[in-house]
């Protein structure tokens, strides 16, 4: 799984958003993906491989098309902010409490 | 407004000594991160730290100051992303002071993620889902909670 880019940044967008909607009914193949919006194939493409590369989905050849589908655990990603920053600023608030204890000492 | 990550802390020492913990940029240096902050509305400043290429952080919070009542309340944003100008990571700070036991109770609040959560509760409302994905998004979901 590729994760090169933010899925933060990947989710930003309203166009790609609505890919992963489709995504969620079922797994497509990127010509429906592309037929079923207004914008160039090329521009579809671009935002699959944003999401691709986000680990938001996952690409598979099957036959002559190239399949789209949801990967689960590219969400996972999100979690991991959540996380990192609930360990982050547990450890930052310790410290803060470690710095008033000291400054109430040498007083 | 979804409270995402919300840490609630309680310190031995009066609010005035807490606050003063939270916007003296020298102090918040030595706890928190090197900064340029003021506690003005609508100053805005950095934080400056450790790169996290696999977080996809390039090491600088952009912050704006937007609501600062002393001893009580400090409100300002936490942008970050993995260069200047790419913001990914658009989350706001809010730090709440009360009196409590002769010491200060601390209510820190990091929410913003809430974008994330409500993408993934519509896509996961959708139907079609593969029955182990469910369970897996469902999963997080509690635990986002």
């Amino acid at each position: 799984m590729r994760t090169n880019t933010d899925p933060f940044q990947a989710l930003a967008d309203p166009g790609r958003r609505a890919i992963l909607m489709m995504l969620s009914q079922n797994r497509q193949s990127i010509n429906t993906i592309a037929g079923n919006f207004d914008i160039s194939r090329p521009a579809v493409s671009k935002h699959i491989k944003v999401l691709y590369e986000a680990g938001l989905v996952q690409i598979k050849d099957s036959g002559r098309e190239r399949y789209c589908e949801l990967n689960p655990d590219g969400f996972n990603e999100v979690k991991k902010w959540l996380d990192y920053f609930d360990q982050f600023w547990r450890t930052k608030l310790q410290n803060l409490e470690d710095l008033l204890n000291q400054q109430h000492k040498t007083k | 407004m979804k409270r995402d990550l919300v840490i609630k802390w309680h310190f031995p020492h009066p609010p005035e000594k807490v606050w003063e913990c939270l916007t003296s940029p020298q102090l918040v240096s030595q706890w928190l991160m090197k900064n340029d902050f003021k506690p003005i509305v609508g100053h805005k400043f950095q934080f400056h730290s450790k790169p996290l290429p696999k977080m996809g952080w390039d090491g600088i919070v952009y912050c704006e100051v937007l609501e600062v009542i002393p001893n009580q309340k400090l409100v300002y944003t936490w942008k970050g992303g993995p260069r200047p100008g790419v913001i990914g990571l658009d989350t706001l700070l809010t730090w709440a002071l009360t009196a409590e036991d002769g010491g200060t109770r601390m209510v820190l609040e990091h929410s913003g993620f809430k974008g994330f959560k409500n993408i993934i509760s519509s896509i996961f409302m959708e139907s079609g889902w593969k029955k182990g994905i469910t369970r897996r998004l469902n999963e997080l979901l509690n635990e986002m909670q």
